[in-house]
């Protein structure tokens, strides 16, 4: 292996040399630094007119998954709503004549309290509630961020980007 | 005493006791599903083996006599690896469905899942498939693939409700529960099985997926359906009860209690009918009006009467808290001598397990704290003859109904001058009170009962009211409780405008002129204990949660269950 | 000239950079914000009209319609007086800064500057030093901790770096001989410039003159993190918009003074030999001004947003065991060159 050569840190004052002491050159050199930074390429994505279609990785607003029979997998269990750091989620089991016996008669995430952690999606045992890619969240009042079944619901086709990664990292 | 060594522990244990029984009064546990305190022994379960010195094989530790010298291991290695097996044993047939299951979270196989079990199954090949969701009886619902078959169920109607109606069928890994043919599962005491099932095989029709018990607060109480008392817990999720379950206290109730007292006696704690904040009759309605406004209109009034036409009627659904300032409220203040109360009884209502005859939760306790006319005074018979006669102009009515107990007394009660009514909900009386003041449930305040055998018991509070905070006031509390915010759904349940009894009592005292100094049910308890000379040297703390046994003259009533 | 052609032609100018000087100075935020940017990668401000060029326009009605706090310990009187104080001293300091030579138009000899006065340069530190109070009134008069610590830092910088400044104008005067704008412009012929002729000074200005318009990495007084704005903490509406106003005209004068002082002002090196006509010769003045002007604010922008910050203690040492000795030596210096070419 090649031999690193090893710095020592400048920290103080006495450690200086006489030209890092005159300070002009130091600032010259940054001077330089900054106004080369002018014309390199800019990060900066236009928003509205742009946007960031996010990877599969990522933690978007978490939804609930429907089957394509219109019916949500959610078995209504609490899990989520248990291990949810920030109570962002209400459940209300009810029950169905389905062979999945309950079903959420309310599910509510209230968008205000949701953090994102993911942890909801890492709980439930049955797939039904998975992080979206859906980042445009604002609200002009609370009630708005109460996010009920008729917004949460959204076909498995359409998240199954988010559905591959988590059964391979998961 | 002989003597057992268990897990190297010299312990003392009661002759002709199980191996099980030594273990658990000496505070040593023993795994069991099958096993339980108050039912026969029949040892199907298999996971109380433990391991007896000179015995060749592990025994089961609920059928095996324990006897003089007897060496016991319960954390052997050899225990510990039987245990595994009876759990994956266990495990094989039944589904992975806790998710879903009732019982997650006070599930005795998930907890011994946890405990006993190293967490490997090596079951590859397809789970039995049985009936699931079958109606056993009207209060019941059975799982048949989640039954672990230990029968406990079976067991209990046949020896506690005393009325068989369960069984096994089928045979081997097939085995599963039916009520005999014809039958169904009716018996008044049905829903203990849901209690005593270590599993979530059979489960509540009423409470059945309303709730995850991990988040719901649970208060200890007392049962309010008859004379009993059986002692409870109330669970309370956003302010509103939810489920009633029963709790072991050997004087009272043992581990039981009848269904008529989980399913009705809670209900009108949520009704709809319940009194918010205080009314005044403006004319010919009932407008909600503030405690202040609602405190004076009721003093003017009851000062415009002499004292020989008020009578005042108590209540055996009240506390001894509301009854002894009924009581002193009558005497002192009103200074008169009417006061007594309705007697409630329903002979069919009684059998010789849990029920009884008197279906009011307190009424020697009414009694006991000075419910009674005094010498020139009227009794409750006085009263509604003098009530017909119109002699009576102004009726003090706390928490009962007179119209409905009475029918015929209709007409004469809305003649009378003056109707104040103490009451939780609406009822046949409201439709002719002057004043009504909305009075705490038994769910909402603190005080103490005296049931039928001279057992004295506290309740405790589990809903919260306008005037009484979850955390101020030392209710339990779910971590919704804890965590919600006015503005979160799940935690902004409706909190009524309500007060105990003898909280407005002594408001209406104080507005008459006669100071009472009372802040919380247990100073009322205290001056009680001072004055009443069977309640001499008790007090809430030694109470407590299994009550005291007071020395009260009349037990004819007494029912030994 | 008439005396009445000499205030009509005075007023021209007075509304003419006037109007300039807010134009420009509503610009020069526009621009700080794009040049920021770009340093940092990013686009900028490019909404608001082409390329946002309108931005400083959104800006301003914005802070027009804000609501006007004044907090309720506030004296209320300085409290409105200092941002008109800040205003009134950095629009009038322009009065005396050359922009070209005279201009000739119709047979009128018209000198390219508000007001030729001979003592110009004391004219121009005089007022200078009263924009202090505007500061230090804001920062007594708010009623608020984070105000007047940004208020006594604010004075405590700008007299120490004062004394700097006045002795490195002191090296340009003794060239000059005047204290005249327009002389000391017309001394720096060819490339005589002061920037080349006395470097040190040149270097002790521009840092005092950083110090003075309280600019990074003098920013002490507003210093966001520690004192959340400084003296105008507790200014909104169009009083805050009026010290920030009075920010960047300073920034421009400073930035003036440079041009003026040290780097020939609006002289061309050796232009009077390529025998243009005069007019275009005047006009190619005024642009190598508004080009040098230009370039500097690209400097002062371009080192707020390279360097942090100063400590404070290091402030004071700079300015007076570094800037004050240095600018003495300057003089110095100065002195010995005119004895040996003089």
């Amino acid at each position: 292996m090649e031999e690193v050569e090893s710095k020592p840190v400048k920290r103080r004052t006495k450690d200086l040399n006489l030209w890092e002491k005159i300070y002009i050159p130091e600032i010259i050199k940054g001077l330089a630094l900054t106004f080369r930074n002018i014309f390199r390429p800019k990060f900066t994505m236009e928003y509205p007119e742009v946007k960031f279609e996010p990877p599969a990785s990522y933690r978007g607003r978490p939804v609930l998954v429907q089957e394509e029979s219109g019916v949500e997998r959610c078995v209504a269990c609490g899990l989520c709503s248990r291990v949810c750091p920030a109570l962002a989620i209400e459940v209300q089991a009810a029950e169905t004549e389905l062979e999945k016996e309950r079903f959420p008669e309310k599910f509510e995430i209230n968008m205000i309290r949701c953090i994102f952690c993911g942890f909801c999606e890492e709980v439930c045992p049955e797939e039904a509630i998975v992080m979206s890619k859906d980042y445009e969240l604002a609200f002009f009042n609370r009630e708005d961020a109460l996010y009920g079944k008729d917004k949460l619901l959204v076909p498995a086709s359409e998240l199954e980007d988010r559905i591959k990664f988590l059964r391979q990292y998961k | 005493m002989p003597n057992i060594i268990i897990d190297a522990k010299t312990l003392e244990f009661k002759k002709g006791q199980t191996i099980i029984e030594a273990a658990q009064d000496n505070g040593i546990e023993i795994p069991h599903f099958c096993w339980h305190p108050k039912l026969s022994v029949s040892g199907n379960c298999r996971i109380c083996l433990v391991e007896v010195e000179q015995m060749p094989k592990l025994v089961i530790a609920c059928s095996t006599i324990a006897s003089e010298g007897m060496v016991v291991h319960t954390k052997s290695e050899k225990v510990i690896a039987a245990q595994n097996a009876v759990m994956e044993f266990l495990l094989i047939n039944h589904p992975l469905d806790c998710p879903i299951c009732d019982e997650a979270g006070e599930c005795k196989l998930q907890d011994y899942a946890y405990k006993y079990s190293l967490g490997e199954s090596r079951f590859v090949e397809e789970k039995v498939q049985k009936d699931k969701r079958i109606k056993l009886g009207p209060n019941v619902m059975f799982d048949g693939e989640r039954c672990i078959s230990c029968s406990r169920c079976i067991r209990f109607c046949d020896e506690i409700a005393k009325d068989p109606e369960l069984t096994f069928v089928q045979r081997g890994d097939h085995v599963t529960i039916r009520t005999y043919p014809g039958q169904e599962m009716d018996n008044p005491y049905s829903m203990n099985t849901i209690d005593i099932c270590p599993v979530g095989a059979l489960t509540s029709t009423d409470f059945r997926f309303k709730a995850r018990v991990w988040d719901m607060s649970s208060n200890k109480s007392v049962c309010v359906g008859c004379s009993r008392g059986c002692n409870t817990d109330i669970w309370v999720r956003n302010n509103e009860i939810l489920r009633q379950t029963t709790r072991y206290n050997e004087k009272v109730n043992s581990f039981w209690m009848c269904d008529h007292g989980r399913l009705e006696t809670f209900k009108h704690v949520n009704a709809e009918s319940r009194v918010h904040y205080p009314q005044i009759r403006k004319d010919g309605e009932l407008v909600e009006v503030g405690w202040d406004e609602a405190f004076s209109e009721a003093v003017s009034h009851l000062k415009t009467f002499p004292k020989d036409q008020i009578a005042v009627v108590g209540s055996p659904f009240a506390t001894c808290e509301d009854n002894f300032i009924t009581a002193k409220f009558a005497k002192s203040v009103l200074s008169t001598g009417n006061l007594d109360f309705i007697r409630h009884t329903n002979p069919e209502f009684a059998d010789d397990i849990l029920r009884n005859e008197d279906v009011t939760p307190n009424t020697k306790g009414a009694v006991l704290s000075g419910l009674v006319p005094s010498q020139a005074g009227l009794d409750i018979n006085g009263i509604i003859k003098a009530i017909k006669d119109q002699k009576i102009k102004a009726l003090y009515l706390i928490e009962d109904d007179l119209v409905q107990c009475f029918p015929e007394l209709e007409s004469s009660i809305a003649k009378l001058e003056l109707l104040i009514v103490h009451t939780s909900n609406y009822n046949s009386s409201t439709n002719y009170a002057d004043i009504v003041f909305p009075a705490s449930t038994y769910a909402e305040k603190h005080g103490t009962f005296l049931n039928g055998f001279g057992v004295l018991q506290r309740i405790r509070p589990a809903v919260a009211t306008a005037e009484l905070d979850r955390a101020l006031d030392g209710m339990n509390m779910s971590r919704l409780d804890k965590f919600g915010t006015k503005f979160d759904s799940w935690a902004a349940g409706k909190k009524n405008e309500a007060r105990p009894t003898w909280k407005i009592l002594v408001s209406i005292s104080k507005a008459l002129g006669y100071k009472m100094k009372y802040n919380m049910a247990e100073e009322v308890f205290s001056d009680m204990a001072s004055s009443i000379i069977e309640l001499k040297g008790i007090d809430y703390d030694e109470i407590s949660e299994s009550g005291v046994q007071l020395k009260v003259e009349d037990n004819k009533t007494v029912n030994a269950g | 000239m008439t005396i009445l052609e000499i205030v009509a032609f005075t007023l021209i100018k007075i509304v003419i950079i006037l109007s300039l000087m807010l134009f420009t100075v509503s610009y020069l935020v526009y621009f700080e914000r794009r040049v920021s940017a770009w340093i940092q990668n990013r686009l900028g401000p490019n909404r608001v009209g082409w390329q946002g060029i309108l931005q400083p326009f959104a800006d301003v009605f914005k802070l027009l319609l804000k609501e006007d706090i004044v907090p309720e310990k506030a004296n209320k009187k300085l409290h409105a007086i200092a941002p008109i104080i800040a205003l009134f001293v950095a629009f009038s300091t322009y009065a005396v800064i050359p922009f070209g030579p005279e201009l000739q138009i119709f047979n009128y000899k018209i000198p390219l500057v508000v007001a030729d006065v001979n003592i110009g340069i004391l004219f121009v530190l005089a007022l200078t030093s009263l924009g202090v109070y505007a500061i230090t009134f804001a920062g007594w008069s708010s009623g608020s901790k984070y105000s007047l610590l940004g208020g006594i830092r604010s004075s405590a910088q700008m007299i120490s770096y004062e004394i700097s400044m006045g002795f490195s104008i002191g090296g340009v005067l003794l060239f000059a001989e005047s204290l005249r704008p327009i002389a000391i412009v017309e001394s720096q012929s060819g490339w005589m410039w002061n920037a080349i002729v006395q470097p040190i000074g040149f270097i002790t200005f521009l840092v005092s003159a950083f110090a003075e318009t309280n600019r990074l990495p003098f920013d002490l007084p507003e210093a966001e993190p520690e004192l959340v704005g400084g003296f105008h903490t507790e200014y909104s509406s169009m009083k805050f918009a009026a010290f920030f106003l009075a920010e960047y005209a300073n920034m421009i004068i400073a930035a003036g003074l440079i041009v003026t002082l040290y780097l020939g002002g609006w002289q061309i090196p050796y232009i009077d030999k390529l025998g243009l006509p005069s007019l275009v010769e005047t006009l190619l003045q005024v642009g190598a001004f508004v080009f040098k002007l230009i370039a500097v604010l690209f400097f002062f922008l371009w080192i707020r947003w390279s360097l942090p910050r100063f400590r404070y203690d290091q402030l004071m040492n700079i300015g007076w065991k570094v800037m004050f000795p240095l600018s003495l030596l300057n003089i110095i210096w100065v002195a010995i060159l005119i004895m040996i070419f003089n």
